[in-house]
């Protein structure tokens, strides 16, 4: 990507002759709230000199229904619900997490059982929700195949997920104290089966995506967010560890059970381009995808019979005090930061969403870009404006 | 581990007056002064902190009424969570901006400005974020009450309200939702 370079020295270095021949004047427009490759309704003001970003501001708030404040008024189990509809695509990562802060305040204990089933479907959510990154991050690059191979297996996922949960994408299965309904046989099979098919299915999509000379020339050395940056702005998790950074959760503060897991943390090499770009955070997802099946696949092993409910009392009292539970999202860390006054409502709950966090590096990261290569870079953060607007 | 962070903060930051809360179920926290929260803020990014995660502004409106923000960081390098807090009264609420130091904080200030309307000191671009920039009053106080009215429409048009005794905020809500949204199914 020569010509990424060379914008660059072009806008740093107003002095030089060419560029300010180049130059023209700014003109502002607004990328979104309706355009496709902002994933929902994030709009970007942009001023932009032709086709090269001068600055980038991110408006949000389009989908904002001030989560917290509905979770101050219903009590801690009528709170899931309304967790699910956050981070929409990955709604049972969402769902541990809370259900985690308030067991610990709780001091509940939940069945193994339930704690497999737990990290088995979300190991699966983050596949489905890995899957749509990748079938949609196709799309904005212009490929509109690999979003169908994504769907095809994506779908399989939630037929399982209907079927243990009662619903497609908006599961309120995780209940405090376990889950509320058991997996049968059969359906640990049709998993099994699917974990199987899926190795080589992932491996087919990177050759065909992955290594695509167009796909690397949109992303490599595109969107550089190094991990002092990301440091910085608080980001997590794929573009954390797309920067190079060992850093996961599910082995550096391990929750519910992901401690007997034997799994890697991919972490991004820079090898199409610089370290941390576009094409990096690509490729930590779907490698992170195959970590996935792994854990899924000793979670079939590991499965032992027992009630699915831990003894939670009937109405839930948290005793006062705060927590801050933090698990690893597909999209990043989310936190709950939990403030209970002894009352049977939360009287604070605030959520850390990894997407807000990751479209206040826009600003940074935008100035100097095509406007092309602006589309690549929202695309690779993965965002979903219901988390980031909550 | 806080007894030190404490130190540390009154070592570096003096008159920051950090003492350590220490909590029986879930995390323990240490509240330093308000003016001096930038002092201690840098002492403890010196000292290993490079994160900030989060940002909560919560509102007391009984016994004692104050605004407690409380500045989540953590340590990447060492593996540490810290929540720090600062006490602020609920009149005119402000205090020192840590842009500077964690640029996450740009973001999550506005926010927190936007939710309980804490103002932040040399804020670069101190706007509201989720909330339209002409919206009145501040969504997470616990006294606060919705606008009848925006820009000319109704906010709550009594024809499609059926949750008519729903005041969000108080604990009657709480029965109020359960009794009769229709998400809970009735189990709740």
């Amino acid at each position: 990507m020569d010509h990424q370079i060379t914008v660059n020295e072009d806008i740093e270095s107003p002095k030089d002759p060419e560029s300010e021949r180049l130059k023209t004047e700014l003109l502002t427009i607004n990328m979104g709230p309706q355009h496709p490759a902002t994933h929902g309704v994030l709009r970007v003001e942009i001023q932009t000199d032709s086709e090269i970003v001068a600055k980038a501001t991110p408006h949000l708030g389009y989908l904002h229904r001030c989560f917290e404040k509905h979770a101050e008024a219903v009590d801690y189990r009528g709170v899931i619900p309304f967790v699910d509809r956050m981070d929409y695509l990955a709604a049972m990562n969402m769902e541990l997490g809370y259900s985690i802060a308030v067991e610990k305040m709780l001091g509940v204990e939940v069945p193994m059982r339930a704690e497999y089933i737990r990290v088995m479907v979300s190991e699966l959510q983050r596949l489905a929700s890995h899957l749509m990154f990748f079938g949609v991050y196709s799309i904005d690059l212009g490929a509109f195949t690999p979003f169908l191979y994504a769907f095809q297996e994506r779908e399989f996922i939630l037929r399982i997920f209907e079927e243990i949960s009662g619903a497609r994408l908006l599961y309120n299965y995780f209940w405090i104290g376990g889950v509320w309904n058991d997996v049968t046989p059969d359906q640990l099979h049709r998993i099994s089966d699917f974990v199987d098919r899926m190795y080589g299915e992932l491996d087919k999509y990177h050759n065909l995506v992955g290594l695509n000379k167009i796909f690397v020339e949109r992303t490599a050395n595109v969107g550089v967010m190094d991990a002092e940056m990301c440091y910085q702005y608080g980001a997590t998790g794929t573009v954390l560890r797309g920067a190079g950074v060992d850093w996961d959760l599910r082995k550096k503060r391990p929750y519910s059970i992901y401690d007997k897991f034997d799994f890697d943390v991919i972490v991004g090499k820079g090898e199409q381009g610089t370290l941390g770009d576009c094409w990096d955070r690509y490729y930590v997802r779907m490698n992170e995808m195959k970590e996935s099946l792994k854990i899924i696949k000793q979670c079939l092993e590991g499965i032992e019979d027992g009630p699915v409910m831990g003894k939670v009392p009937k109405i839930i009292k948290v005793p006062a005090g705060e927590i801050y539970m933090r698990t690893e999202c597909p999209r990043g860390e989310l936190g709950f930061h939990l403030i209970s006054d002894g009352g049977k409502t939360p009287y604070r709950l605030k959520v850390k969403s990894s997407c807000f966090t990751h479209v206040s590096m826009l600003p940074e990261v935008a100035p100097g870009q095509m406007i092309a290569d602006l589309v690549a870079t929202i695309g690779s953060i993965d965002i979903v404006l219901g988390e980031v607007d909550r | 581990m806080h007894d030190q962070w404490a130190e540390l903060i009154n070592s570096k930051a003096s008159g920051a007056n950090a003492t350590v809360h220490k909590a029986e179920v879930g995390d323990s926290s240490i509240t330093v002064e308000a003016g001096k929260l930038k002092e201690a803020c840098q002492a403890l990014y010196d000292g290993g902190f490079n994160v900030l995660q989060v940002i909560t502004g919560t509102d007391y409106l009984e016994e004692n009424p104050r605004i407690e923000v409380s500045y989540i960081l953590a340590d990447f390098t060492n593996n540490h969570e810290l929540i720090l807090k600062v006490k602020l009264p609920r009149e005119n609420p402000e205090v020192d901006s840590v842009v500077s130091i964690w640029k996450a904080a740009n973001f999550l200030e506005r926010e927190t400005f936007d939710m309980v309307g804490v103002r932040f000191k040399d804020h670069p671009d101190h706007r509201r974020i989720l909330c339209p920039q002409d919206w009145e009053g501040f969504p997470l106080r616990k006294d606060y009450e919705a606008a009848k009215e925006y820009n000319g429409m109704e906010v709550y048009p009594e024809d499609k309200l059926n949750l008519d005794d729903q005041v969000f905020g108080t604990k009657t809500a709480a029965t109020a939702v359960s009794n009769k949204a229709p998400m809970t199914n009735g189990r709740y």
